[in-house]
């Protein structure tokens, strides 16, 4: 608990949404497929995933290899066993329905339009075999017929199941206002000890009943008996308000009212334990496995004086040791990472920056544990311009017997452009170097001048004349 | 490098004449670069040295010393100071030098300032050591 309140500071509005979509992407997964086979199957590798990895983390090898190897066939063979079921539950839906849209089991059934229907059929002595799917719907049972989606009626209801009718050997399916499937083939029940009066149609609302929670009404073509089976159990309906009341108690008003509580009840603890799983998941995932980086992050220098200018820096960038979840960690850019340093309150000269805790930003679930260097020593300067003399910078020798009585550089002094620190060292500017080698007599040489500096430049001119004096020495001829 | 060894003190006679109040307490009237000193006088003043000279010296009078004072010879090689001379004159002229001994890593350009008591730049003499 402590070290989930820990790992909360750190809580970034990726990872609530990064909840609320795996949330809502398992919440619609179990809407589609409440009810369904599939959904009993994979809530059955959910449970094979956590003892794989319960497995994994106890150091069990056997279980989690084996555990691994049934998930991957459990995988394989629910595509296989349940293709049907899945595109039943894909297929006929539209955008709306598979995004957002919640069906509803049985809600709007007019109850009275079937009534009257099966009424009407028992009188004729007209079989008839009618579906009323409940909270695990159909769709994984009944195999064939012919999806209709027409709008329930008596008239429509009748005619199916009338003798001449293609379709009236089947059984019709009905969902809220609409014959979703006629001519459905039913599983037939392999019970043995069904009552001889039963037949066939009676056997097939038994098999249905054995594989899913609908409600099936049987009309008997030989003795026009309605007969109301449900939970692997027939009921013979000898009273019409006995046929109403048992309709109004599983798919009636009372039982609409009851079912969209409860059915608003069953979402609601659906989207909350998608919820905390979802929520679990990314614990587990972010917090869980917490691991330790490095990072080379290149500093930047903010608020410098647009005068100044850094000549030099101890270090470039800094090493950062970071912790956070593993994702986070392989997920993380240096881009991401910054460090700054503000530069506002240094002079020109050697300064020593200390890195803190404070210059570093680093994105939210990502905690810092030191700074490498934690101080950086930065030399600033600031360009200006100074007027210095120049010197001839002479070398070789004069010839024996001559003397360089004075020399003159025109123009005598230049105007230097660099940092401050440079030029505060240098109080000459001296010539390249010039041979005496061959000097006889006075004259004028023009030569370049040398910066001891390359941040050094020379205001207007690169190269100057050197004016020389020479002379012989007193007392040789 | 150089090795700078010895100052010299040269007396000259005495003259006593008054100056107004606002003049300097020292005036150089002349600075050389020279190979040897003889009689108080420079010797062989030159801008370019040879190496093979051994020595070289720095030479100023002053024509007003109006009391006891000092100055300094900082000798550089480049920019680099290399050696400060700390040299007495005293009232009412006097002359003074400074040495070093060349050795074959001076070679290159110098300069010698000479600086009053307060570090005020009198005058800077410029040479180079050569071959």
């Amino acid at each position: 608990m402590e070290q989930v309140l820990y790992s909360l500071p750190g809580f970034r509005w990726q990872d609530a949404l990064d909840i609320f979509l795996n949330a809502y992407i398992l919440f619609r997964l179990y809407v589609l497929f409440r009810g369904t086979n599939v959904f009993r199957v994979l809530m059955a590798v959910c449970l094979l995933w956590v003892l794989h990895r319960s497995a994994g983390s106890m150091g069990l090898v056997i279980t989690n290899w084996a555990m691994q190897g049934v998930i991957t066939a459990a995988t394989f063979i629910i595509i296989i066993v349940f293709r049907n079921e899945i595109s039943a539950v894909i297929q006929p839906r539209n955008l709306k329905s598979f995004f957002w849209g919640i069906p509803r089991h049985q809600l709007n059934t007019p109850l009275d339009i079937i009534i009257d229907s099966t009424l009407e059929l028992a009188e004729k002595k007209i079989g008839a075999l009618i579906i009323l799917p409940l909270k695990q719907g159909v769709d994984s049972v009944i195999k064939e017929g012919v999806p209709i989606h027409a709008s329930l009626s008596r008239e429509m209801l009748t005619s199916i199941f009338w003798p001449d009718n293609p379709l009236h050997d089947g059984a019709v399916v009905i969902q809220g206002n609409q014959i979703t499937r006629a001519g459905a083939i039913l599983p037939l029940s392999h019970k043995r000890d069904l009552a001889s009066a039963y037949g066939t149609r009676h056997r097939a609302a038994l098999g249905l009943t054995e594989l899913s929670d609908a409600l099936v009404l049987v009309v008997s073509e030989e003795r026009g008996q309605i007969s109301l089976v449900k939970d692997k159990e027939i009921h013979p309906i000898l009273q019409t308000k006995d046929l109403k009341s048992i309709l109004a108690r599983h798919a009636g008003n009372e039982a609409q009212k009851k079912g969209l509580r409860r059915q608003t009840r069953e979402l609601i603890i659906a989207a909350s334990a998608c919820l905390i799983f979802t929520s679990g998941l990314w614990y587990y995932f972010s917090r869980g496995m917490e691991t330790l980086a490095t990072q080379e992050i290149p500093i930047e220098f903010t608020n410098r004086d647009p005068k100044m200018r850094i000549t030099r820096a101890s270090a470039s960038d800094v090493k950062l040791l970071i912790s956070g979840a593993k994702p986070l960690i392989n997920a993380l850019k240096p881009e991401q990472i910054t460090v700054k340093l503000t530069l506002a309150d240094y002079r020109v000269g050697i300064n020593t920056l200390s890195v803190t805790r404070k210059d570093v930003k680093l994105p939210p679930g990502i905690r810092l544990k030191s700074i490498d260097p934690a101080q950086v020593e930065i030399t600033l300067d600031a360009l200006m311009e100074k007027q210095l003399p120049v010197q001839p910078n002479w070398t070789g020798r004069l010839p024996q017997g001559y003397v360089m009585k004075g020399t003159r550089t025109i123009p005598p002094d230049v105007r230097v452009m660099g940092g401050e620190i440079a030029l505060k060292e240098i109080s000459t500017i001296f010539t390249e170097k010039i041979s005496l080698n061959t000097l006889k007599e006075s004259g004028v040489a023009t030569v370049e001048l040398v910066l001891s500096s390359p941040t050094l430049k020379i205001k207007d001119r690169e190269s100057i004349q050197v004016q020389y004096f020479i002379s012989k020495k007193s007392g040789v001829n | 490098m150089a090795i700078i060894f010895c100052a010299g003190l040269i007396t000259l006679p005495a003259q006593v004449f008054c100056a107004p109040p606002a003049a300097p307490d020292i005036v150089l009237g002349q600075a050389e670069m020279c190979e040897s000193i003889e009689n108080y006088q420079p010797v062989n003043p030159a801008v370019v040295f040879s190496i093979s000279r051994g020595e070289l010296f720095c030479f100023s009078e002053f024509d007003q010393v109006r009391s006891k004072t000092h100055i300094f010879h900082k000798w550089f090689k480049q920019d680099r100071l290399i050696f400060t001379m700390r040299l007495t004159l005293s009232p009412p002229k006097w002359s003074s030098f400074s040495r070093i001994q060349l050795r074959d890593a001076d070679k290159g350009p110098w300069r010698v300032e000479i600086r009053d008591p307060n570090e005020k730049i009198l005058k800077t003499l410029r040479f180079s050591i050569s071959d």
